[in-house]
């Protein structure tokens, strides 16, 4: 079985629905983001520094042990947690169908590309094990130069402090034993981080919005610029 | 096919089969468009921020957690009073924007209290106290909290030099730590002069906008009310503006003209809409800000609240979630008033209800079925006597009048004087995924 039909099996058991971790009645996704305005050209506003990413170790798509310092540091860096089964479509699949686009985009400038890479880290140590991770990743960087690293953890515990560094909430949907189903919650969040590490944007749904999402890449491309002249 | 053609099919296909389409990001009714896990069902608890009263219970400012699940054996009680050992005069509130924590601001002493509301929200926890605000921003009283992804942007009213109105925000991390500030313009900014006055903030992210109100410093807030209204002087010193942000370089981009403190701001959340509601508080005026010609925003009286010659003093306002309907709440009079916002530009009032001797906050449930009411506004500004009635009142809506569903007294329960709430629902089956892993 490929990877490809694989993927579509798990995901008829699995449901991610990202948003919703208190059961009250009806709650409802929020629906994909707006865009009303005319994002303001990169270089024109600063990006806050909203805190620095503390480090740690996890695995990459090999089952190499790698440093997470290492990946977000050095290149402007788009960091998101995600799991491969999931299948709801303000979730994962919004994300990586965004980052896709954004990658695309980013291709387009010869200059920028080297300097811009995707983390994806994995919110299911225990199925998404580095072998899932190397084909799921094929979907998404094979054939292509740019960056796009794929990490998992050797175990849970390891991810939590990552986790909670970055505060990235997931919780389990339990079945009525209260053991685990194979239900993850979960706040869809992309990272911007600079090439020193630090955190300068961070884009729930409502702020998922690609041509703000490349400015605000490209500002940081102009101030990395601007640093390395002085 | 391309990838980026691939995913978007499914997508596609995806919102299909759900039948999810574009949706009003917003939470009920008047949180941050940032926080997940919106309630539209049936809350279990309410939150409220609760100002000491020497000689009352221990006299703290406290958290009490009351059960609203009417399905709970403890439906209409307190089961929770979590006191922070001071009384700062407790103010508003706001969930971070993964909604597992409380921030609650005290607006005399500037402490910020970070409660954990997710891990179990009948029993929160004080889990850090920010006390740096004043000494790293010169601000003063931390009133508006209002989520960002992962950050907490803080609306103040005054400042550490003259404890007058001027004011800025002061942007944390959610670790809180103090991340920048931004002063409120004093200069003309669009063609209108700031007074540099804070109050409420709200954000429209498909606008890229936050539009902020303006009230008054430390020196009118923590007077007496009897004492200030006297003095001609002191009553100079309200705010008089708001101010039209770029969200995306914290720029102020339009000062707006809005005279008579305008306080608590809603936007409109049906999907489309472009404006926001606002109520000035000194003139009982409802302003409309709308996007008009050319994008630039517009400031337009649109409604007068009771009889503005008796001051009703208008307070919080709670929109519905189609937008369509607007309650407001007059301190003075005790009255609550709703509003029919079908025609934004020109609000018909159809319902007032005397909901107690002194309302003034008020929240809806998000199918708008259930409404509380609180009684305090400022431990100096609530009435004497009598009249100084303490209370959290439930209420039933069933679109013609509010039937009353429970009452919670704040002064025999020796809690306080309860202001600003918020609700919270239980977690059901799921688990965080560090219990698991601790298994």
């Amino acid at each position: 079985m490929t990877a490809m039909l694989r993927r579509p099996l798990l995901a008829a058991a699995c449901l991610c629905v990202s948003a919703i971790v208190q059961g009250a009645g009806d709650q409802r996704p929020a629906g994909p983001p707006r865009m009303d305005f005319t994002p303001l050209a990169p270089g024109t506003y600063r990006l806050q520094a909203i805190q620095p990413v503390a480090d740690a170790t996890l695995l990459d798509e090999r089952g190499r042990p790698v440093k997470l310092s290492a990946l977000v540091h050095g290149k402007i860096t788009l960091l998101t947690f995600f799991y491969t089964y999931c299948v709801d479509p303000l979730g994962c699949p919004f994300a990586h169908v965004t980052l896709v686009n954004l990658r695309d985009r980013i291709l387009e400038d010869r200059n920028l590309a080297p300097k811009v890479r995707f983390v994806n880290i994995s919110l299911d140590p225990t199925n998404d094990t580095p072998e899932v991770l190397a084909r799921y990743a094929t979907d998404f960087v094979g054939g292509s130069s740019f960056e796009w690293r794929f990490l998992t953890a050797q175990a849970v515990p390891r991810l939590l402090p990552v986790l909670d560094d970055f505060g990235q909430d997931v919780s389990i949907e339990t079945d009525e034993q209260g053991r685990p189903a194979r239900t993850l919650h979960h706040m869809l969040k992309v990272f911007l981080i600079d090439p020193r590490g630090m955190v300068r944007e961070i884009y729930t749904l409502a702020f998922i919005q690609p041509e703000v999402m490349l400015n605000d890449i490209r500002t940081l491309y102009l101030e990395s610029n601007t640093r390395a002249q002085r | 096919m391309h990838r980026s053609s691939l995913f978007a099919v499914i997508l596609g296909s995806l919102y299909g089969c759900l039948g999810l389409g574009p949706s009003a990001i917003a939470d009920e009714t008047c949180n941050s468009p940032y926080m997940s896990n919106l309630i539209k069902g049936q809350e279990d608890f309410i939150h409220v921020w609760t100002l000491g009263v020497e000689g009352l219970g221990d006299g703290s400012d406290k958290l009490v957690t009351i059960d609203v699940n009417p399905k709970s054996k403890g439906y209409g009680k307190v089961v929770n009073s979590l006191s922070v050992g001071g009384r700062g005069e407790a103010h508003h509130m706001g969930f971070t924007d993964d909604r597992k924590y409380l921030w609650a601001g005290g607006l005399d002493d500037s402490k910020i209290y970070v409660f954990d509301v997710g891990s179990n929200p009948a029993q929160p926890k004080l889990v850090r106290t920010i006390a740096d605000l004043p000494a790293k921003t010169k601000y003063v009283g931390p009133h508006t909290f209002y989520a960002l992804p992962g950050r907490m942007l803080i609306g103040n009213l005054s400042n550490t030099v003259d404890m007058g109105g001027v004011t800025g925000m002061a942007l944390y991390n959610n670790k809180g730590t103090l991340i920048t500030k931004y002063d409120m313009p004093t200069t003309a900014v669009g063609g209108v002069k700031g007074d540099g006055y804070g109050y409420d903030i709200a954000i429209n992210p498909a606008k890229n906008v936050i539009l902020t109100s303006s009230f008054a410093g430390h020196q009118n807030y923590m007077r007496e009310l009897g004492d200030l209204i006297k003095d001609a002087e002191a009553m100079k010193h309200f705010g008089s503006t708001m101010v039209v942000w770029n969200l995306k370089s914290m720029q102020p981009t339009q000062v707006l003209s809005v005279p008579g403190a305008p306080l608590e701001i809603r936007w409109s959340l049906a999907p489309g809409e472009n404006w926001a509601i606002t109520a000035a508080a000194l003139t009982s005026k409802l302003w409309l800000v709308k996007q008009g010609e050319g994008g630039k925003w517009v400031a337009k009286e649109v409604g007068t609240i009771g009889d503005p010659a008796k001051i009703p003093l208008p307070v919080d306002i709670s929109i519905s979630a189609d937008g369509k309907g607007l309650w407001v709440n007059t301190f003075m009079d005790g009255t609550t008033h709703y509003f029919d916002l079908t025609d934004p530009e020109h609000p018909k009032e159809t319902y007032q209800k005397h909901t107690g001797s002194q309302v003034n906050m008020i929240s809806q449930s998000w199918d708008g079925k259930r409404v509380y009411i609180t009684s305090s506004l400022l431990a100096h500004w609530d009435k004497k006597g009598a009249d100084n009635e303490q209370f959290l009142r439930a209420f039933n809506w069933d679109g013609h009048e509010l039937t009353p569903a429970f009452e919670v007294d704040f002064a025999k329960e020796k809690l306080g004087r309860p202001h600003h709430m918020k609700f919270t629902a239980k977690a059901g089956k799921a688990r965080t995924l560090a219990s698991i892993a601790g298994e």
